[in-house]
């Protein structure tokens, strides 16, 4: 059945589109029949919507006058997506699949700071405390994976854990530790030298002298460890031959 | 063209078949540890065999997310970076206004232990937050979903209701209207206040105005893109106090203007 359907689609394009019309209003009209109230709303689709862009995602997105900057020894995974106000210093890294989005305001990310895997980082409008509504981020700074940043700051040599969530104007002091899987609330303040966890956060415990000496070693491991990622790139990716080469392959010219 | 010219693009032509043959004998030397570039085979929307997904005109859809199967996205909807929507058991609709923000993830489930069928429907002027976690749910109008927020199988969301960032909320729970809840396992915090309500749809306005301003930055050629970075250059380190000081009017070439709708106070304007 599948086969002749794959068939057929083959051989009648057209038919089929029609058909996929008649199936999406099919499907709407079981949906309305399961839900009393569904939203009704009608979906124009345009067809010059790009199911597949040969570019894939671009890593730099620039908004109007912004654009985001990463220093030159900076290490940037190539599925990043900076949009906007983004300032990437020296040193720092931003690992696969992390979001960092300064649509609305400033993110900056500091001096041998690291973001790791797909976090996400990006800034509101205004904060309910009186700190600018900016996410800054500062030297050797660790943050986790799968962390959620909004318009917070993080002074110098801070840990935040895997998973964490951080809300609008929250501020975490110089030389904390918040554990993985904490979230802190908006306006909370993490004072200097103390280990937060849980959700909300909590204070647990005041670090030891030899623990806060220990932050800053961690951030500089994950920045060698990124200098070997970063050798492994060229500047320039060799992907536009293949471009030329599809391109001279469909018979358009370049 | 001229003979000149030919002859210097034959002569560049010669010295590019050079600098590739550079770059293979470079890639030969590197052995088995050599990568070769591929073109991006990532796929924005995707149909898996008859199931297709329907996107609206005025969405907007980031070229890392993945829309997958059978999915509906109303018009003025947003779906942010590195989104997936999986609609490939059952089905996903996106009502208008919405706003799936970065890294989330809206699948279904195919049936759940009583033998429900678990579609996700989602409703008008949602906003869900970055790195949600939808498994079959029903989100209905207005409502908020926080950032990093789980919400598991039947979970339904009532309107004006929240869920804070970081919940987990567990299967076949429906949080009711205007209230918030919290936690793992999520539990009623509190009772939204009207401001709070009005923020909400608020935040979905704001993002109808934000995700018009990127779709459009996606959507640039390549030519345009290279046409900005230049006019970029050119309009940099130009302070607008200074040149007003010593009188020197400058327009800001139209290209590089962002819609002031995405502004907070202007953002009104837009509402549709």
């Amino acid at each position: 059945m599948a086969t002749l359907a794959r068939l057929s689609r083959r051989i009648l394009p057209r038919t089929l589109s029609n058909l996929r019309l008649v199936r999406a209003f099919s499907a709407k009209a079981a949906q309305s029949a399961e839900q009393p109230a569904p939203p009704a709303t009608t979906i124009r689709e345009s067809a010059d919507r790009v199911k597949w862009d040969y570019r894939g995602q671009r890593k730099i997105i620039p908004l109007g006058q912004w654009a985001p900057k990463i220093a030159v020894d900076a290490y940037v995974a190539p599925n990043v997506v900076l949009a906007g106000q983004v300032v990437v210093y020296d040193g720092a890294s931003v690992w696969n699949g992390a979001v960092l989005r300064g649509d609305l305001n400033k993110i900056t990310v500091g001096f041998c700071s690291n973001v790791q895997e797909r976090c996400v980082i990006h800034a509101a409008w205004s904060s309910p405390t009186g700190l600018p509504a900016e996410t800054s981020i500062e030297r050797f700074v660790t943050i986790g994976a799968y962390t959620l940043l909004r318009s917070c700051t993080i002074e110098p040599e801070c840990i935040i854990g895997q998973h964490s969530i951080l809300m609008e104007g929250s501020l975490v002091e110089t030389h904390s530790i918040l554990e993985a899987g904490s979230v802190v609330p908006p306006g909370r303040r993490i004072p200097s030298g103390e280990l937060w966890a849980g959700n909300p956060a909590k204070f647990v415990r005041t670090l030891t002298h030899e623990e806060t000496l220990e932050i800053p070693k961690l951030a500089v491991a994950i920045n060698d460890l990124s200098k070997s990622y970063f050798s492994e790139f060229l500047p320039y990716s060799t992907v536009y031959l293949e471009v030329e080469k599809m391109k001279s392959s469909l018979g358009i010219s370049i | 063209m001229g003979s000149l010219g030919r002859a210097v693009y034959t002569l560049g032509l010669w010295i590019r078949e050079t600098g590739q043959a550079m770059d293979r004998l470079g890639c030969r030397l590197q052995g088995n540890y050599y990568f070769q570039e591929q073109l991006s085979r990532h796929r924005t929307l995707m149909n898996l065999f008859d199931k297709t997904p329907v996107v609206d005109k005025d969405a907007f859809v980031a070229p890392s997310a993945s829309v997958i199967g059978d999915v509906q996205v109303g018009r003025g909807s947003s779906i942010w970076y590195g989104c997936v929507l999986r609609g490939d058991v059952n089905s996903i609709s996106v009502g208008s206004g919405t706003n799936i923000q970065d890294n989330a993830l809206v699948h279904v489930a195919k049936s759940n232990l009583s033998g429900k069928v678990l579609p996700t429907i989602i409703g008008d002027n949602v906003t869900i937050g970055h790195s949600a976690v939808i498994h079959g749910c029903t989100i209905e109008d207005e409502a908020f979903v926080g950032m990093g927020a789980t919400l598991l199988d039947g979970v339904v969301v009532e309107k004006n209701a929240m869920v804070a960032a970081g919940a987990l909320v567990r299967q076949n729970t429906r949080v009711p209207f205007g209230e918030v809840w919290t936690g793992n396992p999520a539990k009623f915090l509190r009772k939204l206040t009207d401001e709070e309500i009005a923020f909400i749809s608020q935040s979905a306005t704001n993002y109808i105005n934000l995700a018009k301003v990127h779709a459009a930055e996606n959507a640039k050629s390549f030519d345009e893109i290279e046409f900005e970075k230049v006019l970029r250059k050119k309009f940099a380190r130009r302070d607008e106090e200074y040149d007003s000081m010593i009188g020197v009017v400058r327009e800001t070439p139209s290209e590089l203007v962002l819609p002031d709708n995405i502004l907070p106070d202007k953002a009104q304007k837009a509402v549709q």
